[in-house]
Order: C-alpha cells, then sequence, then structure tokens
C-alpha cells in the first residue's frame, strides 16, 4: 500500500450546532482518484474547504500532501478548484496563471503555455477574463489550480457550466498530470468511470460509502510539526 | 518578498484595468472640495484653517469606500481564498493588499492636493504634507481592509464598515488634521501629532497583520 496524500480522522465541522460534516475518517492513497459523492447539503463543499484549510475543523484532524514535509511545502502540494473558478475578472488568462504561479513561487512561462493550450485557452489568452464564457472560466480555474505542479488536486463540483466536449477536456486535463492524487465532488455519475478508481459517499454529514481508503497513514515525524494536526 | 511583490503588482494591474470604480472615487472626491470651495467664503475669509477638515473628511470617506470596494470584490471572485490557500501566510497577504491599496489612493489624494492647492490657493504640496497624507492613509486604510475583512463573513456588511471603523479612526482623524494644521503653520497646540498619527498607523497596520488570519478564518 502506497503513503496516504489525503487523510481525515474523526472531522467533524460544526455550524451554529448543525453539524455540516461528522466524525469522518479516510485514508486516500498517493496517486488515487476519488469521487466524493453525495446530495445536496451532504456535506461535500464542506469537508473539502476543511482539507483546504479555509474552514477549520471543530473536531478532528486532517491532513492533504505528503507528512514528512513542512507546512509551505505542504500547502505547496496542493490545488483546489471550489465552487467558483477564483480568478481576477480584470485580468487577461495569462495574467492570472502568471500570477498563481507566483504566489507558489513557481514562475514558470512553459507550464502556464502548455495548461493554456490544454484547455483550450490559448488563443484568447490576451482576452479579459470577465468576457469568458462560464465554461471557459471553469476552463481557466482548472488550469490555476493545477499551475504550480500541486501532488495533490481537490476539485469541488468541477464540471458544472461545462458542455460535454469541456468535460471530456477536463478530465484529460486531470488525468495529463500521472500520479496527481485527485478527490472530486461530483453530481455526475454517468463520467465517474472515466477518471476515479474508488468513491466516498457522504450523508448529512457522515461517510456512509468508502471504497477508496486503501492507504497507509504515515506517522509525523517531530520536524515537520505532525502530519495529523487539524487544518 | 516575491509573493508580496506579486501580490501588489497583480493589485495595481487590477485597480488600472478597474478604472471605473476609482474614477468615482476620484469623481467624489472632487465634487467634495469643489463643494466646499463654493460653500466658503474664498474672497473677503481665511479659509486656511478650514483645509484640514475638507482634506481628511474627504480622503476618509473616498478612500473607505474605495479600498472596501476594493477588498470586496476579492471576496466575491474567491480570489481572496485562492490567497489564503497559497504558501504564502495571510498576514503578508494583508500587508501586500494594504500597500497597494495606498499607493492606488496617494495617486488620488496628491491630485486632490493639487486640485485644493489651486482652488484655496494655498501651497498644499509640500514633502512634509505629502508625508502626513501617506501615514495617514496607511493608518486608516489598514483598519478598514481589516473590518472589510470581518465584515465579508456577516451578512450586515454594508454595516459593520461604518459602525466600527469611524469610532476607531477617530484618534487618527484627529491626529491627521491637527498635524496638517501644524503643517500649514495654523495653531494646532503642542501635543506631537504627527507622532500620534506614526503610532496609531504602525499599531493599526500591526493590529491588521496579527488579526487578518483570526478574521479569514471559518
Amino acid at each position: 500500500m502506497s503513503e496516504a496524500l489525503i487523510v481525515a480522522d474523526a472531522l467533524t465541522k460544526e455550524f451554529a450546532g448543525f453539524a455540516a460534516v461528522l466524525d469522518v475518517t479516510f485514508a486516500l492513497p498517493q496517486g488515487s482518484r476519488t469521487a466524493l459523492l453525495g446530495g445536496n447539503g451532504a456535506g461535500k463543499t464542506t469537508l473539502l474547504e476543511v482539507l483546504v484549510r479555509l474552514a477549520s475543523p471543530t473536531r478532528g484532524t486532517s491532513r492533504v500532501g505528503p507528512a514528512d514535509v513542512d507546512e509551505v511545502e505542504r500547502r505547496t502540494a496542493v490545488g483546489y478548484l471550489g465552487d467558483r473558478p477564483m480568478l481576477y475578472e480584470e485580468l487577461t488568462p495569462l495574467e492570472n496563471l502568471d500570477f498563481f504561479s507566483r504566489l507558489y513561487n513557481r514562475p514558470d512561462e512553459a507550464r502556464v503555455e502548455e495548461l493554456l493550450r490544454a484547455v483550450g485557452l490559448w488563443t484568447r489568452r490576451h482576452s479579459t477574463t470577465a468576457t469568458l464564457s462560464r465554461g471557459f472560466h471553469q476552463r481557466l480555474g482548472m488550469a490555476r489550480a493545477l499551475v504550480h505542479a500541486p501532488s495533490v488536486l481537490l476539485l469541488d463540483e468541477p464540471e458544472t457550466g461545462l458542455d460535454v466536449a469541456a468535460v471530456e477536456l477536463l478530465d484529460a486535463t486531470m488525468l495529463m498530470a500521472p500520479g496527481l492524487t485527485v478527490l472530486a465532488s461530483t453530481h455526475r455519475l454517468d463520467r465517474i468511470d472515466h477518471w476515479c478508481d474508488g468513491v466516498l459517499r457522504l450523508d448529512r454529514g457522515r461517510l456512509v460509502e468508502d471504497t477508496a481508503s486503501r492507504a497507509t497513514v504515515t506517522p509525523p515525524t517531530a520536524a515537520t510539526g505532525g502530519a495529523g494536526g487539524a487544518q | 518578498m516575491n509573493a508580496a511583490l506579486a501580490v501588489i503588482r497583480k493589485d495595481l494591474r487590477v485597480v488600472w484595468r478597474d478604472r471605473v470604480g476609482w474614477l468615482t472615487t476620484g469623481a467624489f472626491a472632487t465634487a467634495s472640495v469643489l463643494t466646499y470651495t463654493f460653500a466658503f467664503d474664498l474672497v473677503s475669509g481665511d479659509v486656511r484653517p478650514l483645509l484640514p477638515g475638507v482634506l481628511w473628511t474627504t480622503f476618509l470617506f473616498a478612500g473607505i469606500f474605495a479600498s472596501s470596494q476594493a477588498f470586496q470584490r476579492e471576496v466575491e471572485q474567491g480570489t481572496l481564498d485562492a490567497m489564503l490557500i497559497s504558501p504564502v501566510p495571510a498576514s503578508v497577504v494583508f500587508l501586500a493588499k494594504v500597500l497597494s491599496s495606498v499607493m492606488a489612493l496617494l495617486v488620488i489624494e496628491v491630485a486632490l492636493l493639487v486640485l485644493a492647492t489651486i482652488l484655496f490657493d494655498t501651497t498644499l504640496i509640500t514633502l512634509e504634507l505629502t508625508l502626513i497624507v501617506l501615514v495617514g492613509t496607511a493608518g486608516y486604510v489598514s483598519l478598514t481592509t481589516l473590518l472589510s475583512t470581518m465584515g465579508s463573513q456577516l451578512n450586515s456588511r454594508a454595516m459593520i464598515l461604518p459602525v466600527l471603523a469611524l469610532p476607531l479612526l477617530v484618534p487618527m482623524l484627529i491626529g491627521a488634521v491637527r498635524a496638517t494644521g501644524a503643517a500649514l503653520d495654523l495653531p494646532a497646540g503642542t501635543a506631537p501629532w504627527t507622532l500620534l498619527l506614526v503610532v496609531f498607523a504602525a499599531w493599526s497596520s500591526l493590529a491588521g497583520a496579527l488579526l487578518f488570519p483570526l478574521a479569514v478564518e471559518r
């Protein structure tokens, strides 16, 4: 079994006494591609936000990224596409990707060009992002999440606003990074066979199905500050 | 450091592209100063004692509007979240955003000083006055940026900024008005007003940098 790159241990997130995520435990191995399933309000977005450290857990711990690295490296290892593309509307696609690559201290013009070509936006690289369609926004959001070459990718319903061709392109973009560990929430059950090899299913905040956890959890070393620390 | 420079450069580029929002701020500031010139008797009366108040009420209201709008847009586009999940510490993101807002506002404020110099026939473009404006702007932008962050988590976001910011900005406003008066050779008492302004700017920047990570936590 390979090392776990996405780990949750008794993870709980409450809002004003309401448990959006309740006692969730799993360990996803390096290189796995997992679909996060569940109806509206099941807790998928909240779980992803806690994992990516946009929200702090009420109880429990989690880790995304390798166990034996420091906090900066661990954050650099994670790419995230939330329920919005997280882009500057006033900037061009080229400027957006250039900015985010610099934010991760990984400026790489060749990588930016490769991603813009992969998502079909190279010819519109100098257009203002605000002028792009919703589908192109989502494609560019995907490129933003990948621009710093993360080893873990967390996606929140990435196919939102995309047509069939764009969804296929998104799948291809996701698969273009070999070894990438992916956890993606989705409602598109018809497509998960194309890219995923395991499923986590949430129901009212509880994990009710897990066919994805097959990893060993590496214990933290003192030097890295603890892999199991609450994020 | 590289990341902070990237945030500042990106912010200034966004300000330049989103000229409508900042032109609105400039137009508001210009209209305010023009209104004051019509309200005062510029021919027979000495209006210099009124100038510090005129300048700082205009700077403050125009600045609060502009900096909170800029920050709100970051929240709505989700780009603030994108920065917060990066390896760059939240405090660095905060300070970089404050710096870029101060730079953009200084352009408007210096233009306003030039306009007021012409309209009030008083020299307002001096190094001392420009430094006072710079320090005062850094002080109120730090505080309003922090409060905008706290407000962005609430439904009553439109209320929290004026309700919380204006009382907290009173010491800065007193220091700025008095220091500006002293720079114009007006009676301003013996208190070290410029020092008070510097202390306020340092306090609000430091408090903002320390509290920002907590303010963005969900």
